[in-house]
């Protein structure tokens, strides 16, 4: 009796988000059929993304454009990661760069990303730069963060034992407290991930010329609803594969 | 150059107004395994953080081979109650990590390493992270790191106080199987007064805070000890007769 009860479940648990989705579809089918232009069928969208294969949007194929959105992201995580260890690890091992460029840190970092994108754009334009710029300072945040505050949470016990050994403050902070603050480093660098992805959204939508956000922006424009959900979804797909790789680049670095 | 290899003389030490130590002196031998035992905050941490100068005395020196203990000049090595290995590194890696530090070659780390790993019956793990493996094998890593590094003196902070009985019975034998095979000398905490007696060429009795010595005590049992013999009963009764700390 007991047995039964229990398989009923498990099998309830497996067929429950099958009829989520399901319950999505019919849901989506019901407001097609109510108004298909704002609200195209799951069909119309599947045909419109193949059509992004064959007829290019602004002289790009889909692929284009999310090498676009993607190599923009990347550009700006990679300068958040040089520069932003480093610093996250400066301001949390050292208690004057905390107080003084840290606080400076503090004081900038509560401001949104996407608020400082018109300042940019009056600045330096529409160009590449302004946008990866934009994203930059939306990743920055997270890594900075992430690496100070556990850089400065290091377990002591763990540093003690550094200090047993007669360890210098070098070999203690390379050997010791960045290792361990490894997984927290790498938690910061995925929220980062899809944060910077959320950001290159919003840039994208302000005077570009390709990438997932101007295909959205373009969508909006010609009033192509479709093409509008072919950019969210491959967007999604985007930020999907970005998580599948940072796990597993977290799975290589990190034992602990 | 005297036989005794740490000589600690009238070590007082006080936090502001608290007297944590009133003039403790003592001598270890050379190859020498010390325990000392005393009540639950009589000031055994505060002990064993001067032996390894993490603190500074108030007065009173010690001594190691005639020289005042310099974590510089000294090797000395420490055993923490919680374990203490890093996770981030494999065992071999764990074990190797003092002698890294130190700047000893690449030889001398693998043949230490390796001869530890053979003590410990851990050659199979070697290249296992320590999460991978239970508490008290992460325990066993520790202290294998800290007898790996040949040290002057070795200093254990109540090791096993987390294990069961059955397991401490397994690695106080192998903590005397380690001991021998590196002649290290080594100052044992504990206030388990059967551990002590069972490890101890000498045991030090420390009195409540502020703590003083209340007597040192040579154990003249043969090894392999048995517990259950008539001696090391009367041992045990000594002692425990000394502490009385309930």
């Amino acid at each position: 009796m007991n047995n039964k009860n229990i398989l009923i479940k498990q099998i309830l648990y497996l067929v429950l988000p099958v009829i989520s989705v399901l319950l999505l579809i019919v849901l989506w089918f019901f407001a097609s059929s109510v108004n298909r232009v704002l609200v195209p069928t799951p069909g119309d969208v599947i045909d419109r993304f193949v059509k992004t294969f064959t007829n290019p949007i602004n002289n790009q194929y889909i692929w284009g454009h999310i090498w676009a959105s993607l190599r923009r992201v990347l550009i700006a995580l990679f300068f958040s990661c040089s520069i932003g260890i480093p610093f996250g690890i400066l301001i949390g091992w050292n208690k004057t760069a905390e107080a003084t460029v840290g606080s400076l840190f503090e004081l900038i970092r509560p401001i949104p990303p996407i608020a400082w994108l018109p300042l940019i754009v009056m600045l330096l334009g529409i160009g590449e730069i302004p946008k990866i710029l934009i994203v930059f300072i939306g990743t920055f945040t997270p890594i900075v963060l992430n690496t100070a505050t556990s850089i400065k949470l290091v377990d002591p016990l763990y540093l003690d034992v550094g200090k047993m050994f007669n360890a210098n403050s070098m070999k203690l902070l390379f050997n010791i407290a960045l290792p361990a603050s490894m997984p927290a480093i790498f938690a910061g660098f995925r929220t980062a991930t899809s944060g910077g992805l959320m950001v290159v959204m919003a840039a994208e939508m302000i005077g570009a010329q390709e990438g997932l956000g101007f295909i959205i922006q373009r969508g909006m424009d010609a009033f192509d609803v479709p093409l509008i959900m072919v950019g969210m979804v491959v967007i999604g797909l985007v930020g999907v594969f970005l998580a599948v790789v940072t796990n597993y680049l977290e799975k290589l670095v990190c034992h602990g | 150059m005297s036989e005794n290899k740490i000589q600690v003389k009238n070590l007082t030490h006080a936090f502001g107004d608290l007297l944590v130590l009133d003039d403790i002196s003592f001598n270890i031998k050379n190859e020498e395994f010390v325990c000392v035992v005393g009540p639950t905050g009589c000031g055994k941490t505060t002990f064993l953080n001067l032996l390894t100068r993490l603190i500074i005395p108030t007065s009173g020196e010690i001594l190691i081979d005639g020289i005042p203990a310099d974590p510089k000049i000294h090797n000395i090595s420490f055993a923490f109650q919680e374990p203490s290995a890093f996770p981030w590194l494999t065992v071999e890696e764990n074990i190797a990590y003092g002698m890294k530090i130190k700047k000893e070659s690449k030889d001398v780390i693998k043949k230490r390493t390796d001869e530890v790993l053979n003590l410990l019956g851990l050659q199979k793990f070697r290249k296992q992270y320590p999460h991978q493996l239970s508490v008290s094998s992460e325990q066993r890593i520790v202290i294998g790191r800290s007898f790996a590094m040949h040290p002057d003196l070795l200093l254990m902070d109540e090791p096993y106080g987390q294990m069961d009985i059955k397991m401490r019975f397994y690695l106080e034998d192998e903590v005397i199987r380690l001991w021998k095979n590196f002649k290290s000398t080594v100052i044992f905490i504990t206030h388990n007064i059967e551990e002590a007696i069972y490890l101890a060429d000498k045991v030090i009795i420390l009195t409540n805070k502020p703590a003083k010595i209340k007597e040192e005590l040579e154990i003249n049992i043969p090894r392999p000890r048995d517990i259950a013999s008539k001696e090391f009963i009367e041992y045990r009764k000594y002692v425990t007769d000394q502490i009385k700390w309930w």
